[in-house]
Order: C-alpha cells, then structure tokens, then sequence
C-alpha cells in the first residue's frame, strides 16, 4: 500500500513533462507532418542537425557532426568531462532509402541509433499519407515507430507476429494502414542498416552473385516442383483466423526466373529474353502465381505508388518490397503440367544485395481476424527457396545457418537429457524385469520393487517436476489433436526435449503396458501424491488414511473422462479457453509456478489436492486428471497385462490391498485405473500371502511334499506330472 | 450475274450446309441463338446462330484464367483476368486507332492520330501539333484523317511489338505509332498523291538479308492526279498518275517513289524482302467509275525493291515538283524487259480488292472483288520471271478459283486455309489454297471450298490472330462487318460497325461474338500478347523541356512572351497562382513527376480552350495568347487523388 503514493506522484511527474514537452515542443508528438514544406537544406546541407531535430532522436545528444558517410549520417555527440563522446548517429531515411509509401511518396524519417546499433529514436518529419490525414491519426505511426526504440538493427524485424524460434521479432502494425508500416519497416531496416555496415556495427553482407551452368534441359512443371525450382507456399483459411470453405486462404506457387533453365521453362524461350531484355545489370525477378485462393496475393496497396503489402521477399536481414513499377505481367506458364492460375505475376528484386546463390525466402503477409473483437492482427507466413546445386555454378555455396531454436535448447540441456533418458531407461528396465522383482518381495518386504519405484518418484519429484518442469499436461495431447487435424509442426514438439523425450516413453509404455508405468511410476504429480500418502502412513496417520467406498469409486472414476473430453471439445472452438480450462490440473501450480507464486483459489486448489493425498491415495489421479483419462483410454489395448490366476475371480485378497481400486469384484483388474504398483503381484508368487498358494503350501507340507519352485503361472511347479491330477489343471489352463 | 448461278457454279457446298442447318438448327431450338439467326432475315443466317452450340472446336482444356491454355479462347475474362490478343484496330474517318483486348472485345485504348482529341490533348499540346503538322501560324494544318490499314513491324516473319503504322487516305499521311506505348510518335505526309490506301512494312532487308526486320513500309496510292497538281492537265486523265511510295521505317522520311500505271489499293510484302506488290483497278486509267470498271483484268502491281533503289542509287529517278523524293517509273512502258524491269503486272481479274501473303511466305491471293474470283500467285514464280527464268508472267497464277460474291480481303489459318470476305454474299469462305491450285491446274475433284459462314452484315476487312504472320495461329478471325443494321440497339440513323468473331480452330467455322464499333474500323490486326512489351511510365529525359525540379517552376518574362513552368505531384501543381498580362504569348510547360504508375494528370484553362493529360514523368506544353483579363482556375481534369478536386491553380491574367 505504501507504494501507491509513489506511483501516483510518479504518474502526475510523467503527466507535466509530458504536457512540458507539448508546450515546448507544440506538441511533436502529433504534430501534423502531411505535406509539410522542409527547408531545402535539409535534404543537402552538411549541417543537418541545424535543420533537423535530431536532438529528439538520439536523448542526450549536444553536438553532432556535419554530413559523412555514403549514403550520409552524422555522429551524434555527448559532453563527457569537457570531452566530446561518439553517443550515436542520425540518418535521414531519404538520404538512405526513397521507399515510398501508400502515398507514393516517401514518409522522410530521422532515425537515431546509438552506438550498440539500438534505435534511439524516430521523428516523422513529413509524409504525404492522406489515410493518416482521412481516418487514421497520426500518433498511430508515431506509436509505431516508437516499437523500434531499443531494438538492434540487426535483428530480423517483421511487421506481424513474433516467432521466437526464427528469431524472428514482430511489430504491430497499424489495420487500414499496412503498406505505410511496410514501407516504414523497410524505411527504418534498410536505413539503420546501412549506417550500421558503415560505423562496423554490422559486418557488411556481400553476397556473391550466382553464375548459372548452360544447359539445354527443359524440366517439366513436376520436374520444377521436385527439385525445388517452384515452391509453394499455402496459408490454410485457420491460420488467419478465417472459417474454412474448403478453399485454401492462400495457394500460392513462386520461383525464381533469372536461372535460365528455369526462367525458359517458366516463360518460353521469348518470354525469358523478352523479361531479362528489361532487367538490368543486378536485378532479379520471380514470379507468383495463385489459384482458387480465398484473397488475392496482390492486394490494392500499390495502386497510388506504394508497395504490393502482402509479399515481398527476404534474404536474411534484407527484406525486399515491390512497388507498382517492379511488377510485369506473367502471361502463362510455359512449362508442361503447370497448375492453372487466376492471379498472377512477375516481380523484379532491385536490391543490390540479394544473390540467387543463397537461400532467400517468399513471405506472405496475412490479416489475422480475431473473431471475438473483429481485430486485424497481421500474420507472416514465408517459405524458403534455394536454387539447387545442378542450377548453380560450383553449386550451393555453403552457407552456415543458425541452429534452429530447438537444436540449440537441445544442445543445452544435453545434460538434462542424458539424465532424465536414464531414469526413463532405468524404470523401465526395472518393470520389465518386474517378475524377478516381485518374486523376490514379499507381503511383508516390497522394497526389490518399491526401491525402484521410490527412486522413480523422488528424482521425478524433484528432478522431473521441481527443476526441469518436465511436467507432462493435457494441454500437450490437445496440442497433438490440433497438430494431427490441422498442421504438425516438430519444431513445436522438439522445444521442449525433456517433455518429447517423455512423451515418446509415456506412447510406448503405454500400448506395452499401459499407463501405470507413468502414472504410478514416473508422473512428478502423482508420485508427489502418493508419496504424501505413504509418508502420512508412515508418519502415524494411518488410521486417519481412508479408501472411498467401491461403488461410490466406481462412479467418481469416470469423471476424469468427462473432463477430458469437455476440454477437448471445448479446444476445437478455442484453445485459449481450453488451456484455462486445463488448470484444472494442479501442475502449473505445483511445479511450474510455485504452490505459493499463484493467486489464493490455485494455491487452495493445488494445496486442498496435496493435502487430502495425505489421507486418500491419489485423489486427483483416480477421478479429476484428464491426461490420465486421455492415456487410459488407449490402455485398454496394451500388450502385457498383469498375471491372474483362476482362483482371483473369487479370492479377494488382492482386491482388498489395491490402492487403486483396480480390482473388481470379479478379481478382474481394470488395467485403465490400475498403476502398476505390483503389490497384487507381489502376493501372486507369496506363498503366505496369496491364498491358494498358501493353502497349497500347507497341504504340501502336511503331507511331507517338498515346496516346488512356484511357475509363471503362479503356482507350485506340481510334483506328480502323470497322471495329471486335480492341482496341475492350472498349468494346463 | 446472279447468286444462284455462282452458287451453282462454284463448290457446290451449299446443300452441305442446308443439311447442316437442318440438324443444328433442331439442336440449336433450345439455344437463345436461333431468333437472332432468324431476325437476320438471310436465307441461310440460321447456322450462324445455332454454330456455337456446335462447334467442332478441340476441346479447350480445363479453364486456366489468364494462363490460357493453348488451343483455348477465353472469351469472356472473368473479372480480374486479362485477354490473350491485343487488337489493334483502325478508326476509319473518326482518324484514330484503337486498341482492343480481345477475344473478349473489350476497348482498352484509343489512340488519336490523325484527330483531335480534347481528352488527351492531341491536337491541343504543342508537341502534338508539332507530330501532326502546323502551318506557319502554328494551327493545325489537318484536322480530319481517314485510317485504314494497321501493320505492325516485323523481326523475324513475326511481330516485334515495335511500331504499328496506319494510314490516312484524305490528306496521304502515313503515322507511326509506338508499340511500347500506344501513342502516335510520328506522321509523315506523302507528296504527290492522293487517296493513301493500302500500306505494308516489309518483312526482310532486300538489299541486306541479315536485317531480318522491317525497315520500310510501303504505301499504294489509289487516286491519279496530275503530276505536280498545281492546276496543269486538270482536265487530262490521261496525264494523271500514281505513285507506289516507300518509307524509311526509323526516320519516317519518304525514301522513293515509284510511278505505275493504274490505282493502287491493298498492298503485301514477301516474307524474304524482295517483293512488296499492290492490287490495281481502273488500270484503264478511267476518270468515271464506268470507264474503271471497263477492262476485264486489271493487275496486281509487284516491284522489286532492291531494283528500285539500285536505280535510285544510279540517279535514274526524277522529281516531281517541290517534292525531293526520288520518283523511278514504274509503268509497263518503261519496264518491258522482265530482266531489268523494277515492276511487273500480274493479272487480275476484276477491279480486284485485297492482296494478302499467306504465312508460308509462297503465295500472294488476291481478290476479284467485281469478280468471284480469288488468284493465288505463286511468289517464287514472280521470282523466275523477274530473274528471266519464266517466259510469261500468267504462269506465276497458280489458282484462280470462285469463292463468292464480292470477294475482298483474305486471312489465314497457318493450316493452309484462307479465308475470305465475301462482301455481296455478306459471308466467308474458307478454302484450301493447295487444293485450289490442284483444281486450277485440272483436278475437278478438287474440293477446295470447306465451309461457308454468314456474317451481319457486308464484310470488308479480315485478319485471324497473328494471321499476316509466319506464327498465324488459327484460332480466331475477327471480321468487320460494313453494316449492322438491325444487329444492336437502335440509335438513331447512324448505326455502328459490327466486328464479328469466327472461331477457326474447327473445320467448320462458328460464331463467337459481336460488338459494336464507333465507325468506321477498316482494316486491324491481332497480335499474341507476349509480342508487346509496353512501358509503365515515361522517362522524364525524354524529354527536352522537362522541369524535372518543382523549384524551377515559375513565371519567365521574355518581352510578351511569357513561358510558365509548372510540375504536377498529386495532389497539387506547383505553382498555386501564375500571373501573366493581357496580350502575352503565354507557353505552358507541365511535367507530371509524380512516378506512379496510371497517376496521370489533367489540366484545363476555362475559356481558353485547352485541356491536355500529362502521364507519370511526361512533359506537355501548350501555346495561347492571353487575351481575356481575369482569374482563370486551372484544374486537373484528369481524377489523380482524394484530393482531385483541390488539385488546381489560378492563372491571374492581368489587364
């Protein structure tokens, strides 16, 4: 509470610099920059800065050079002890860049760096946009630019959404305004970057120019398609938050024309020359067609002179914008199987950076509708492309790209994975020999197989669950449904190795034996569950320790199905609400987060479940976990059971000792709740324990029989084979 | 002669199609085609209508929007799809050319050439008026034209997209208009003549056969007057004269003339660049259409161009009057020796229309007209008899077979077909040239005539996709029809000309489509659009007195004479006010620098009689006096922005 007084008097400071700064200034902020008259020296002057506000784009700026540089920027200066020190620079984009934008003319921007290479600021000086004059205000570019504040010029910045795994990093983009943001973003990058490769703050690309073999080949549309000469690149109406009607959202094909073999068997032999007769020395082209898409691949952007807002092209840090002039029409295709096509066209890439030799990228810039709010989010879709080696000279040059985001989480946790596979291993080696185990264990002395299993949840606890977070969830299987209905992405799955490598385990196990060997054995919140029930055991709450009633069990039982299946019809509509929805599994509470990091309803939620395992075993596993209902299902066909023998069906003596309440009153155990705890097959070779076997055992030794060996199928191995008598039928049974 | 004897006479296909009409007429009742058919109140009009429905076409594959497949016509583009051919089509007396998308018809363009046109300036703008000529007050010295005859330049044997040429016939005019922008660049005035009519590039350097381009363009001249027609031997026929004119294609500067006996009206060339030619009437030399149409044959008039300009080469030639030109004669009289001749005269019979090249570069047809007739002189013969290997000039027809009333103009298929315009039949023919020349050399068994089609109504012109070049592609033909009469909403007396489209993939010929046309299109051609290549924008050093910087905008002061230099950036000119004096020679010079594609401007002076459009990077001028005190809004007449309607300036004409 002591802190609000601060905040207040911190937010009323804020207020009057601002409302300063606004008298000061005449309200820079949303000053009316359309069609402003600059003073000419702006644009050639060596003092820029006289001319220029550039104090408002590099804080704490008192001097700054005369014009330097091709193309042009000053150094900003701070005053340092009398000393004059290198702050940062500031460009004018049209010294740099005309990109124009919706208008046709360019938005002239001055852009501030420091000497790291981060943005400091961005001043629109004027623009001719009338859409920023007719409905959108002009703050919403001011608020966009200042996105760019503090990021690296070097980083790959893309209006749309983020995607961390391609580092790539997005920008919100302004709805009814995109082609003056996608001229802002290459206005912002390209001027950024070219000061940035001048000052050494980015090692300047040079991409050496592909030289292409002759060749008399004439490769067929599918000869193009497998060998990577057409990409496609499709957006499926989901992924733009768009109902499907059986139409792709878009579909598009695209290649690159230039390589001879391709660009003939693309255009024809005149088409070709006829394009590369217009091209000159540098530039490149590509073509793109679309068919039965539900939007066009064009859009409206260029017509007054801006640029074609929904494609452009990316080569590492370089992106690549068309304009109305950079476009020529594709008339057909040339090459034989060629899809047919309602949209079409030809682009021509000016920059002087890009080289066919590398690998280079179409993007695909979506409107994503929220259905909710009826927002416009933007959405980037790209898709690589990389001439082979038969269509390079020398063949691909080598390029050595950056480990994927998963490989590297790989790599780092290399550790972690060779630890937890081992633990993996180990249970699972242990259960598979879980016959010797049991045989040696008895009523009285389980620890041959609690060893094990006491092992398996203590490093499952703490390992698994408190310091990897290799908590599996429901949310994951949800996930999976998507993924196997709609897109199945790996790098999604490979992000997080120890869950992957858990989930393989989890599907092995179980169709071989089913799902106690996680559950029971392995699941960081069911041992954490069981484990509180044993200690409470142990601890002297025994008495206060409790069973629910069989029948009242085997109702509650069902209710982990109806959960599960709630959230999963509840994900088809909105996944969101579906991961909300999942927090009906305590795990992020007890594992991810922290019992006491969550607001009071999870932490009594977690804690209520935590603390009635101390006197029920696994309450929340037995009628609440939705991912034990999703794993018990396909348990039912599991290839190794637990033995049984003839007398279980009336004998009870297991059913009376099994935690789970697996077993019926018929003996038989329901593999879809039991955990695989072994106790019932601890008793099954325990001739004092299981009671046919000790009625045997003490037959044998009143009549002066020796004790056989007991068998595989739970008994003496008889000692009169012939003729067979009444005790050796089980063995045949 | 009647048509029932012609019909009797000729291929006797008729019955053939009366069959015809019977089972497609039964299959075309459920069709919407058949009243129209029937209203054309021709005998035999229904088959037109029922056709489509029946049409033998190879099936078209799937539709692949403006991938068009080969072998298919999309006729109808769906919104957003482009056509497959550009027409480019003549005007007629309207003195412009056109330029349509087609198969689906539509009109993307008109050029103005010969016109004046007030949306565009033309006419208007100083530098139109330079390319259409002014007299020495700086007015326009014509303002009518009458084209005919669009060809475009080869590479080749095909087109280059490069030029198109038209022909004006009231005033002799040859215009050049430029493939990569559709626009008039130049227009040369023929001296001597009069009625231009017919006009053709040729297709190969004869003297240099690796220019396998064009770079002349013949002209034939129809009417004989006298030489000069400065008032001497007006009443003399016998003294008037034509001449067969030939033009630099780059220059566009007259390179020769030629003098022959008779009037010349279509004009072909040879695929190997030797031979250019033109069909000849009244080679009586009558004055009345009666003494034009006395002789049975007249002749179709073939030169040797590397001749003609060895003989200009060695002075042989003369000049006419005021005119420079070098005129060689090419009359029968002076060229009675086939070995040195710079003409021959092939007959034909009757005052005879069209001559066409078929695309296998062998023959030259030409029509009777008066006659049923089509000849089909064979080329290489034409050849022999100039090189003295053929002893007569008759041997070089190989066929002269009857097609129809009224045979015109002929277009080809690229399959050894032509077809023909039959102008009184108001039909075409198509026929077998090679089985034309086995009926002409004896074989009545011969069935040349292949089908017949009606078409609404009176033919002239015909021209099939790329069908005047060795890529003729046979897929459509389009026909322009002289009358339309009852086929188009009436508007009034003056009716438009129908252009109708024949599909031509099958053996039988169908109906696909008709328009209406502002009058009067004669001639056109249809080129695959990969053939042209056009530019987006101007470049603005193009020219010489572009204001490439709004700063030097402003108002220049020399004497009365007052140049004002203006830029356009949309939405603005700029200069917001210019101010000049009552009885000042005022010049204005607007460069649109704005660089978007389609961004054009206007710009209109009220009351002074001047509008104009400058395209993105183009620069126009215009020249008035200014002789009405008071604030004239200037404005953009041409919509560029959301700020179009304050896009304009004040000119402040001071008393």
């Amino acid at each position: 509470m002591q802190f609000a007084p601060l905040s207040h008097l911190r937010r009323l400071r804020r207020q009057t610099a601002a409302l300063l700064a606004c008298l000061l200034l005449g309200g820079t902020a949303n000053a009316d920059t359309y069609e402003v008259k600059l003073p000419p020296e702006l644009a050639t002057s060596p003092r820029m800065c006289d001319y220029a506000p550039c104090k408002d784009v590099i804080p704490g700026a008192t001097a700054f050079s005369e014009r330097k540089g091709q193309p042009w920027y000053v150094e900003a200066y701070k005053d340092e002890a009398g000393q004059k020190k290198l702050l940062g620079y500031v460009m004018l984009s049209t010294d740099i860049t005309d990109i124009p934008a919706y208008s046709g003319k360019p938005v002239v921007t001055l852009i501030g760096m420091d000497t790291a290479g981060k943005f400091t600021g961005v001043k629109i000086l004027k623009h001719s946009e009338p859409i920023l004059l007719l409905g959108i205000p002009e703050s919403a570019l001011v608020k966009f630019n200042n996105q760019y504040l503090g990021k690296f010029v070097g980083d790959n910045i893309e209006i749309g959404k983020s995607r961390p795994e391609e580092n790539l990093i997005g920008l919100d983009a302004i709805t009814g305004a995109t082609v003056t943001v996608i001229a802002q973003n290459q206005v912002m990058m390209t001027s950024g970057s070219e000061v940035a490769k001048q000052v050494g703050i980015l090692k300047p690309v040079n991409r050496p120019q592909a030289r292409f073999p002759a060749s008399a080949a004439t490769p067929s549309w599918a000869d193009l398609v497998a060998d990577g000469s057409v990409q496609r690149l499709t957006v499926k109406p989901e992924e733009v938050g768009l109902k499907s009607d059986g139409r792709p959202y878009m579909d598009l094909w695209f290649g690159y024309l230039n390589q001879p073999t391709i660009g003939r068997a693309i255009l024809g032999k005149d088409g070709y020359e006829g394009l590369m007769g217009r091209l000159k020395e540098g530039e490149h082209a590509i073509f793109i067609i679309a068919n039965n898409s539900m939007d066009s691949f064009k859009g409206s952007g260029f017509v007054r002179g801006g640029l074609y807002d929904r494609v452009q092209v990316r080569q590492d840090k370089d992106g690549f914008t068309f304009r109305d002039l950079d476009y020529v029409n594709l008339w057909s295709i040339a090459a034989s199987g060629a899809p047919a096509f309602n949209e079409s066209a030809i682009f021509i890439i000016r920059g002087k950076s890009f080289s066919a030799a590398y690998p280079w990228k179409l993007v695909f810039l979506g409107n994503k509708i929220d259905k909710e709010t009826a927002a416009k989010t933007f959405a980037n879709f790209d898709r690589e492309y990389w001439l082979a080696d038969t269509y390079l000279e020398g063949g691909r040059p080598v390029v050595v790209k950056p480990d994927p985001t998963w490989l590297k989480v790989w790599k780092d946790k290399v550790v972690e994975i060779i630890a937890f596979t081992a633990l993996l291993l180990v249970i699972a080696a242990a259960y598979a020999s879980r016959d010797q185990l049991v045989r040696r264990s008895d009523r009285k002395n389980k620890w041959p197989v609690n060893a094990f299993k006491y092992t398996g949840w203590v490093v499952s606890i703490g390992f698994v669950g408190f310091y990897a977070m290799a908590q599996p969830s429901i949310t994951q299987v949800l996930t999976w449904f998507h993924s196997l209905l709609f897109q199945w992405k790996w790098e999604l799955f490979l992000s997080d190795p120890l869950i992957f490598i858990f989930w393989i385990f989890i599907i092995i196990t179980v169709f071989v034996w089913g799902r106690g060997l996680f559950c029971g054995w392995l699941c960081p919140f069911g041992s954490l569950s069981e484990l509180l029930y044993k200690v409470g055991s142990v601890i002297g709450l025994k008495r206060l320790q409790f069973h629910p009633p069989q029948a009242l069990h085997d109702k509650l039982k069902y209710l982990k199905y109806a959960i599960f299946i709630g959230l999963l019809a509840v994900s088809f509509f909105s996944m969101g609400l579906a991961e909300q929805l999942a927090e009906v599994e305590p795990f992020k509470t007890t594992f991810l987060v922290g019992l006491f990091n969550r607001s009071w309803p999870y932490t009594l939620f977690a804690g209520g479940l935590l603390g009635l395992s101390i006197f029920m075993e696994r309450p929340f596993c037995k009628y609440l976990c939705p991912l034990g209902a999703a794993l018990a299902m396909p348990t039912t066909f599991r290839w190794f059971g637990l033995r049984r023998k003839d007398e279980c069906t009336s004998c009870k003596a297991c059913a009376k000792g099994c935690g789970s309440l697996a077993i019926d009153t018929k003996g038989n155990i329901d593999q879809r709740e039991c955990m695989l705890c072994l106790d019932c097959m601890v008793l099954y070779y325990d001739d004092h324990a299981c009671p046919p076997l000790a009625q045997e055992r003490k037959r044998r030794t009143k009549a002066g029989q020796a004790l056989t060996p007991i068998d595989g199928k739970g008994y003496f191995i008889p000692i009169h084979p012939l003729p067979m008598d009444k005790n050796s039928k089980g063995v045949e049974a | 002669m009647s048509t029932e004897n012609i019909k009797h006479d000729v291929q006797d296909t008729v019955p053939g199609r009366r069959k015809f009409l019977n089972t497609a007429a039964l299959a075309g009742l459920a069709g919407a085609g058949l009243s129209v058919g029937l209203s054309s109140c021709k005998q035999e009009a229904a088959p037109t209508a029922a056709a489509p429905a029946a049409a033998p076409a190879p099936a078209p594959a799937p539709a692949a929007a403006h991938g068009a497949a080969a072998g298919e016509l999309n006729l109808h583009p769906a919104p957003g799809q482009l056509d497959t051919y550009y027409g480019v089509w003549s005007g007629g007396h309207s003195g412009e050319v056109r330029v349509l998308g087609l198969p689906s018809g539509r009109e993307i363009k008109r050029i103005p050439t010969f016109n004046i046109d007030c949306m565009n300036g033309w006419g208007i703008t100083n530098e139109t008026k330079a390319i259409i000529g002014t007299r020495a007050d700086g007015s326009l010295k014509y303002k009518t034209g009458d084209t005919h005859h669009v060809h475009g330049s080869y590479a080749d044997g095909t087109y280059d997209g490069k030029y198109f040429w038209v022909n004006d016939k009231i005033h002799g005019r040859l215009a050049r208009i430029r493939g990569d922008i559709f626009e008039c660049d130049k227009i040369t005035e023929i001296p001597n003549i009069q009625g231009f009519h017919g006009i053709f590039p040729d297709k190969r350097d004869p003297v240099d056969q690796a220019v396998n381009r064009t770079t002349r363009v013949f002209c034939g001249n129809e009417f004989h007057i006298p030489h000069p027609n400065d008032g001497r031997d007006m009443d003399d026929p016998t003294k008037y004269r034509t001449l067969f004119t030939c033009i630099d294609a780059e220059t566009m500067e007259v390179r020769w003339q030629c003098r022959v006996d008779g009037n010349m009206d279509l004009v072909a060339t040879s695929y190997n660049g030797r031979l250019a030619a033109a069909n000849q009437y009244n080679t009586e030399g009558g004055a009345h259409y009666e003494d034009m149409m006395s002789a049975e044959k007249d002749a179709c008039v073939f030169f040797d161009v590397a001749r003609i300009e060895k003989a200009v080469k060695d002075g042989k030639f003369t000049t006419i009057g005021d005119s420079k030109v070098p005129v060689v004669d090419g009359t029968k009289e002076a060229n009675k020796d086939p070995k040195t001749a710079l003409t021959c005269y092939v007959p034909v019979p009757k005052n005879p229309h069209g001559v066409n090249a078929s695309p296998d570069g062998k023959y030259f047809i030409c029509s009777g007209k008066l006659s049923p007739t089509g000849t089909v002189i064979e080329l290489a013969k034409v050849e022999d008899f100039l090189d003295g290997k053929l002893d007569d000039l008759n041997k070089s027809i190989v066929a002269e077979v009857e097609l129809g009333l009224g045979p015109l103009h002929t277009t080809f298929d690229g399959r050894g077909n032509a077809f023909t315009t039959l102008f009184l039949d108001s039909q075409i023919v198509k026929w077998n040239v090679d089985a034309a020349i086995k009926f002409h050399a004896g074989d009545k068994n011969a069935k040349y005539v292949i089908d017949r089609i009606d078409v609404h109504y009176q033919p002239g012109h015909i021209s099939a996709d790329m069908g005047e070049t060795k890529e003729a592609g046979g897929m459509f033909l389009a026909v322009g029809c002289k009358f339309s009469k009852d086929r188009f909403l009436p508007v009034g007396p003056l009716h438009p000309e129908n252009e109708q489209l024949i599909d031509i993939r099958g053996e039988k010929m169908s109906m696909l489509a008709e328009h209406p046309v502002y009058p009067e299109p004669h001639d056109f051609v249809i080129v695959k659009r990969e053939k042209i290549k056009t530019r987006q924008v101007f470049n603005v050093d193009d020219f010489p007195n572009a204001i490439k910087d709004p700063k030097d905008s402003g108002v220049f002061r020399n004497g009365n004479k007052v140049t004002v230099k203006l830029v356009s950036q949309a939405p603005a000119y700029s200069l917001r006010e210019f101010k000049v004096k009552k009885g000042d020679e005022v010049t204005l010079i607007l460069t649109n620098l704005d660089k978007v594609e389609d961004l054009t401007h206007g710009f209109a002076i009220p009351k002074y009689d001047i509008n104009f459009v400058v395209n993105p990077q183009e620069t126009r001028s215009v020249t008035f006096k200014a002789d009405k005190p008071g604030v004239y809004w200037c404005y953009c007449t041409h919509f560029c922005h959301a700020l179009h309607l304050e896009m304009r300036t004040r000119m402040i004409v001071e008393k």
